[in-house]
């Protein structure tokens, strides 16, 4: 697997580093949630990509590491960074618990038993009223915030920023690692045959179940931090179709590639909010933004499927990789 | 007694719609082996047009008729995109049959707004072995069973019907044999795309669709579809069968709104059960 | 009837078919021996118009049916079923025909392809071959994982074939004894080129052919 010239990666950190004190507040919000679709993205980059595992049910579990965070910071006096630092470890007991049963199945079935625990769990949100607040959510999630420094006013914005993006690097990097070490090696034989993976003597089903968990405690992390930065959730804030797009983010981005999750995260968030925008113009016709989003969003999914079927960055590692044999 | 009878023949009614979105599931994936995320977009599409031509004054089964056709064509054409070129992999597909689906919802919204949308269909009740039925769950019933015994009929009757299996049990000795794998992907399309578009003039009349109605339709098609492997048709119409008696149960005892959440339960506990008495080797056969 | 020049294919990088050369006249059995990975089904597939050259030229005079290797049976699917699709690209959809050649075939009709033994697995694979009318008959692997009687029963079937309807026959097969006994010709590829040529009962006289297929000894004196 060829590796992005190390230039261009010390250049990326280092432009994401300085983001957070140049984007103008708008553009800033954009940042965070990709920043946090980045964190979601690259688990499930790792699921699919390498465990050869599909899910379309990953805002299932980013859904939990929100509430989780939340409840534990509103209502069980909990300070918010433990609360933070609880959220993916709930999220990640919840998959243990859900992956157990959910990880007997293969294939299409799995693909279905994810999108099937996503519904789940927003119907369980939902109807739990006296805990998380039912469909009207939970407000009123105390401020992010460090013993007596509380993260509010000016620089919240600013502050998620930096907290969001660290994370999704360091999340990165930990990939990066896991990859490349043994337990990696053993995942990518699952990706390639189970049967096979099964005969060189990995022992298949606890690794899926680390993955999975793995990639649950991710997104339960996002949602964590996602849950302090807007201060209000609900099932509303978690509907199917942000499953159905953290799958687009990563097969866009390019499945099992470690920087694919950044670029998948990013073009897709900054594709919709573009049309977003656009189609709020004046003089547009009110259905406009909706009808906009659709048919690009429609457009660009199609065409890069059929032209970079593997994805983005393993499109751009085999412009690289000719270059460095020339 | 009664409530239970008519809580059941609702369901039973939705459930046929179901099962035919999922005969279409099932007969895409079979021969291409693309899950056709685009799948409840048919049903859609056809019951708002179905909605426009008898706003024209085109006559019952006829509107309907040429509904249908339309999906058909739709499928056919989603199928075309989808089934790409050489180095598309059945991942990719899936994606770009969820991007059409996407797509579709900006052409609807122009075509038709944003607003759900719903026609008459048979007035009245029927009794039914006693029990008053709405006349139009007995024409769903009843069209789902013909629509299935003519799917019996071309699959296991016609030669082209026998092709079309020989390209889901191996698709390398079909392309030997003569047979042009990819123009059967496309007529496997063309029928999944016929299939949701009679579900969805089946079941407007009784619940109104909007542009984004066919996630819902696609959900409980798919989860049916499943119950059979996405290969076996008979399994799908009992998957469908029990979710749509299961939501009708769920929604008229207990509360609507856990309907989906218990019937989706129901169907995930059967799929582990049955998973954990399979092996690996069969399981991966299943997925090639 | 089958004339290949200097056929080159590739996949990729690798080259799989080396500037190979032959030919079948009409109603000739033909044999193409030669170790594993030699390119024989590579052959095979791009005559029969599933491959595409990178150069080179072949010159088909009439039907070539392949009856792959491993069989490729649709599983399944009944007998019966199996056969009719055979005759895809023909019009006379009855397996009367290959009833006649295989009366096996007539009583296992009903049976699901996949239940069947190999052997009768193997007879399906050739009965649904020539539903097509072919004039060309194109065997790979005949004998894989049978049992000597059944490739020997099999192979009387072959020959009677070419013998009463003069249907040629390419014999593709690692186990050259078979195929230098049933052919009176045959070709030896080897790692894409051929190697060898001629008549069979030469070509198994031949020292090289002894050691590397019909384990004969190296020691001169032996033959």
């Amino acid at each position: 697997m060829k590796r992005i010239p190390g230039g261009w990666a010390t250049l990326a950190v280092a432009v994401i580093l300085l983001l957070p004190l140049v984007l103008p507040e708008a553009l800033l919000t954009i940042f965070i949630f990709i920043g946090l679709a980045t964190i979601v993205v690259s688990g499930l980059s790792l699921l699919m990509g390498f465990a050869g595992q599909v899910s379309l049910g990953q805002a299932g579990f980013y859904a939990i590491g929100a509430y989780a965070a939340a409840l534990l910071a509103r209502d069980f006096g909990v300070s918010p960074l433990i609360g933070l630092a609880v959220a993916p470890v709930a999220t990640a007991l919840i998959a243990c618990i859900v992956g157990l049963p959910l990880l007997r199945l293969r294939g299409h079935y799995l693909a279905f038993g994810t999108l099937a625990f996503h519904l789940i769990t927003l119907s369980i949100l939902g109807e739990a009223k006296d805990i998380t607040g039912g469909d009207t959510g939970l407000a009123g999630i105390p401020p992010f915030g460090i013993g007596p420094v509380v993260v509010a006013g000016p620089f919240k914005s600013i502050i998620f920023g930096y907290l969001a993006w660290i994370l999704a690097l360091l999340t990165l990097l930990f990939n990066r690692n896991l990859v490349r070490s043994r337990p990696g090696r053993a995942l990518r034989a699952l990706a390639a045959s189970e049967a096979g993976a099964l005969a060189s003597g990995v022992s298949v089903g606890r690794y899926k179940l680390q993955v999975f968990v793995l990639s649950a405690a991710y997104a339960g992390l996002a949602g964590g931090v996602y849950a302090f930065y807007v201060s209000y959730i609900a099932p509303g804030s978690f509907p199917l179709v942000e499953s159905i797009e953290f799958l687009i983010m990563a097969t866009v981005g390019g499945l099992g590639s470690v920087w694919g999750a950044v670029v998948g995260a990013t073009l897709v968030s900054l594709l919709v909010q573009l049309l977003q925008a656009l189609g709020t113009f004046p003089g547009m016709p009110l259905r406009a933004p909706a009808i906009f989003s659709y048919a690009v969003y429609g457009l660009i999914l199609v065409g890069v499927m059929l032209v970079l079927p593997s994805g983005i960055v393993p499109a751009l590692r085999l412009v690289f990789g000719k270059r460095d044999r020339s | 007694m009664t409530l239970f009878l008519q809580y059941a023949a609702s369901g039973v009614a939705t459930g046929c719609a179901f099962a035919l979105v999922a005969t279409g599931f099932v007969a895409i994936y079979r021969v291409t082996r693309v899950v056709n995320f685009a799948q409840g977009v048919f049903a859609v599409l056809a019951g708002m047009l179905a909605f426009s031509l008898l706003g024209w004054g085109v006559p019952h089964i006829l509107a309907e008729f040429v509904a249908v056709v339309v999906a058909g064509v739709s499928g056919a054409a989603v199928g075309w995109v989808a089934l790409g070129r050489r180095d598309t992999t059945p991942l990719a597909s899936l994606i770009i049959t969820l991007g059409l689906g996407i797509g579709s919802y900006a052409a609807l919204i122009l075509i038709w707004g944003d607003q759900p949308i719903s026609f008459d269909g048979l007035k009245g009740n029927l009794l039914v072995g006693g029990v008053g039925m709405q006349a139009q769950y007995v024409m769903v019933i009843c069209m789902t069973g013909v629509a299935f015994a003519a799917l019996g009929w071309f699959f296991n009757r016609t030669y082209i019907g026998r092709g079309l299996t020989a390209c889901s049990s191996n698709p390398r000795a079909a392309r030997l044999v003569g047979i042009d794998v990819h123009a059967m992907g496309l007529v496997a399309f063309g029928l999944g795309g016929a299939l949701g578009g009679l579900a969805g003039v089946l079941l407007t009349p009784l619940q109104p669709v909007a542009f984004n109605s066919d996630v819902g339709i696609a959900i409980n098609g798919f989860a049916a579809a499943i119950f059979g492997g996405l290969l076996r048709p008979g399994a799908a119409l009992i998957g469908a069968l029990v979710l749509g008696v299961a939501e009708a149960l769920v929604a008229g005892y207990g509360q609507a709104s856990l309907q989906s959440g218990a019937a989706l339960l129901i169907m995930l506990g059967i799929m582990v059960w049955r998973a954990s008495r399979a092996s690996v080797l069969t399981a991966e056969e299943d997925n090639a | 009837m089958l004339e290949v020049r200097d056929l080159v294919v590739r996949y990729g990088a690798a080259t799989a078919l080396d500037s190979v050369s032959l030919r079948i006249e009409r109603g000739e059995m033909v044999a193409l021996i030669g170790p594993n990975g030699a390119g024989k089904t590579t052959l095979l597939n791009t005559v029969c118009g599933l491959l595409a050259p990178a150069s080179g030229s072949f010159q088909l005079d009439g039907r070539i049916v392949q009856v792959p290797e491993g069989r490729q049976l649709f599983g399944d699917m009944t007998v019966e079923d199996n056969l009719r699709l055979g005759a895809w690209r023909v019009r006379d959809r009855d397996p009367a025909r290959v009833f006649g050649v295989f009366p096996r075939l007539s009583e296992l009709r009903r049976r699901v392809a996949g239940t069947l033994s190999g052997g009768e697995q193997q007879m399906v694979a050739v009965g649904r071959a020539l539903m097509a009318d072919p004039d060309l008959l194109a065997v790979d692997e005949l004998s894989l994982g049978l049992a000597p009687m059944v490739v020997d029963d099999l192979a009387d079937h072959l020959l009677r074939l070419n013998q009463e309807r003069g249907m040629a026959v390419l014999l593709v097969e690692q186990n050259a004894r078979l195929a230098l006994q049933l052919c009176p010709r045959a070709y030896v590829l080897e790692a894409g080129r051929i190697a060898l040529s001629g008549a069979s009962s030469e070509l198994a006289r031949s020292p090289a052919v002894q050691v590397a297929y019909l384990g004969g000894a190296t020691d001169e004196a032996a033959t």
